[in-house]
């Protein structure tokens, strides 16, 4: 049985999924080259990568296209989550449940030795959860700041203008966040813990090993082939 | 035999001046060196002149007084500078016009300031007198001749012989902040002209690389914070410029095509050039109306609370843009707090993993 499923693989991630990964790769690149150098002008390194580009100008257009792009499949994103909800389509397996900090609290007795084994997760963890909703709340805060800083203009004539320089520190803060989760949480997750390492490549292969997916996620594995 | 007659006097020239300026120190017309006052047996006469070849006349009259007071006074005799006259020099009238004359004797200054004469041939100036304007000024017209100052103690004058060309922008400037405290109060701290626009080696003040290159010249001094502190004016100015959306584009613009770094605003495209004014005394409304108009003029269609995206100076506090210092203040506890969390996660996730095998 064993030796089976190290061999067999099941499918995780539709190609939507896997589109949207790559996509966000792509374009949060480009956000954090072209972006990046304006948080840090003073910077020798900045003003080089800018020169690079074609000169501030050019840099802050390629921004703001990445931007958009980003925003869009922000929008998809959540519309297509939704209806497929609400169509039940799709499980909403990433939605938070009590559950989620239960796991939380007990992983964490688990790493310091209170608990003999990890809780069982389910079709996502509670880390994975943290970085979908950090992603999630991210994005919509960095599309409304980044419009308000595209359209300031419009923005002061219908709300106090204040907020365009209150949007631009929250635009670079969020960032610098957003950066930071994906240096530290993702790359941990997803790279440098010792179950994935060097790399888990479900998210763009579409499918992980059974033997895998039954010890990271006991749950799911258990609703896909029943209890043993 | 003239030369070493020339030769002989200038000697004797120079020890006088030496012995002169050591004795006496401040000069009077009564210590001359005895070779200047040779040659001012004659060029004393009010009446001395030259007839030129274009007929106008040239003064000959040499102000003695003037002459023992200015700064060479004590260091200089005639034939310095006037090397091919001596004592028994032609009086015919060879130069074509007046202007011809001094446009021909000023490169007599550069036997002592060279370095000042060659960096005079990358100015502005220059470029004009090559091209044919006659007018372009050459040393003599900023600083004189026979009277010359030291221009570092004398800044209003040097200011004011800008003015013999540049009427309409000294008078701007005399009317403006920095203008009345010099012209009328003698004010040392303040620029004149030569500070913003240096002395010899003048640029077009048109250019993209002086105008991207001109909130350098305003942060010498308002970045300053001893100087600053004596007028109560906050050195934040330049930081605070730096920080935003205009500075940052002012500082990045290596790269981008001369058209748009033409458009980066700076410093004098809200407080102008020559006829700046002191906010303080503008007032706050008038200070807003003039912010909201200079907005308008790139950004087509901003209302008159536009300007308040732009902080006017101020660093976020809770009495100036509360909303602005609350995301920034949030942030640096927010962002702390999650990485710090995050850390601890991974290292005890690190920890179980290594110790529970």
């Amino acid at each position: 049985m064993r030796d089976v499923e190290t061999s067999e693989y099941v499918v995780r991630f539709s190609f939507w999924a896997r589109f949207q990964h790559a996509a966000i790769i792509l374009l949060f690149g480009v956000l954090l080259l072209t972006g990046m150098p304006q948080k840090w002008p003073y910077a020798e390194a900045s003003r080089w990568v800018i020169e690079r580009l074609g000169g501030i100008f050019v840099a802050r257009w390629l921004h703001r296209a990445a931007g958009i792009a980003f925003s869009g499949l922000l929008v998809a994103h959540l519309a297509i989550a939704i209806a497929g909800v609400m169509s039940r389509r799709t499980q909403p397996s990433m939605l938070l449940s009590r559950k989620d900090f239960r796991d939380a609290i007990d992983n964490l007795r688990y790493y310091v030795g209170y608990a003999e084994t990890p809780p069982p997760f389910g079709r996502f963890d509670y880390r994975q959860k943290f970085e979908y909703w950090g992603l999630i709340f991210g994005a919509l805060i960095m599309a409304a700041s980044g419009f308000i800083l595209f359209f300031p203009i419009l923005l002061s004539r219908v709300l106090p203008a204040e907020l365009i320089p209150a949007a631009k520190v929250m635009h670079s803060a969020e960032a610098m966040l957003a950066f930071l989760i994906i240096l530290i949480w993702h790359m941990a997750g997803a790279h440098l813990t010792p179950e994935s390492f060097p790399m888990d490549t479900s998210i763009f292969t579409g499918k992980i090993r059974k033997d895998k997916l039954r010890r990271e996620h006991p749950l799911e594995y258990d609703d896909l082939f029943g209890k043993q | 035999m003239k030369q070493r007659r020339v030769l002989f006097g200038c000697g004797i020239g120079l020890a006088a001046a030496l012995v002169v300026g050591l004795l006496a120190g401040a000069a009077s017309s009564q210590s001359l060196p005895e070779s200047v006052s040779y040659c001012l047996t004659c060029h004393d006469d009010k009446q001395l002149s030259l007839t030129l070849k274009d007929r106008s006349v040239m003064s000959l009259y040499v102000n003695s007084r003037e002459f023992a007071q200015s700064v060479h006074g004590s260091q200089l005799i005639c034939t310095d500078c006037h090397a091919r006259y001596d004592q028994n020099h032609p009086s015919g009238a060879t130069f074509p016009s007046k202007r011809a004359y001094v446009t021909a004797a000023y490169e007599t200054c550069k036997k002592c300031h060279f370095d000042t004469y060659t960096r005079t041939l990358e100015s502005v100036h220059y470029e004009l007198l090559k091209g044919g304007l006659d007018a372009a000024p050459v040393c003599t017209d900023c600083h004189g001749a026979h009277n010359i100052q030291n221009p570092h103690a004398k800044r209003a004058m040097v200011s004011r012989s800008c003015a013999t060309c540049h009427v309409k922008v000294y008078e701007k400037y005399a009317r403006s902040v920095h203008g009345k405290a010099l012209v009328e109060e003698g004010n040392q701290d303040v620029p004149a002209c030569a500070d913003c626009h240096t002395h010899h080696q003048i640029q077009q003040p048109g250019t993209t690389r002086f105008r991207l290159g001109s909130p350098d010249i305003c942060i010498r001094c308002h970045g300053d914070q001893p100087l600053m502190s004596k007028y109560g004016i906050s050195t934040t100015v330049a930081q605070t410029y730096l920080a935003d959306f205009h500075g940052v584009t002012a500082s990045l613009t290596r790269g981008a095509s001369p058209a748009h770094q033409q458009v980066v605003v700076t410093c004098v495209d809200c407080h102008g050039a020559h006829d700046i004014a002191s906010p303080r005394l503008k007032g706050k409304e008038a200070m807003k109306a003039a912010a909201a108009a200079t907005c308008a003029k790139c950004h087509k269609g901003a209302s008159p609370d536009f300007p308040a995206a732009w902080l006017s100076h101020y660093e976020p506090s809770l009495r100036h843009a509360p909303l602005v210092f609350l995301v920034d203040l949030f942030y640096r506890i927010f962002i702390p707090f999650v990485v710090i969390g995050l850390v601890l996660h991974v290292l005890l996730h690190v920890y179980r993993m290594s110790a529970g095998r």
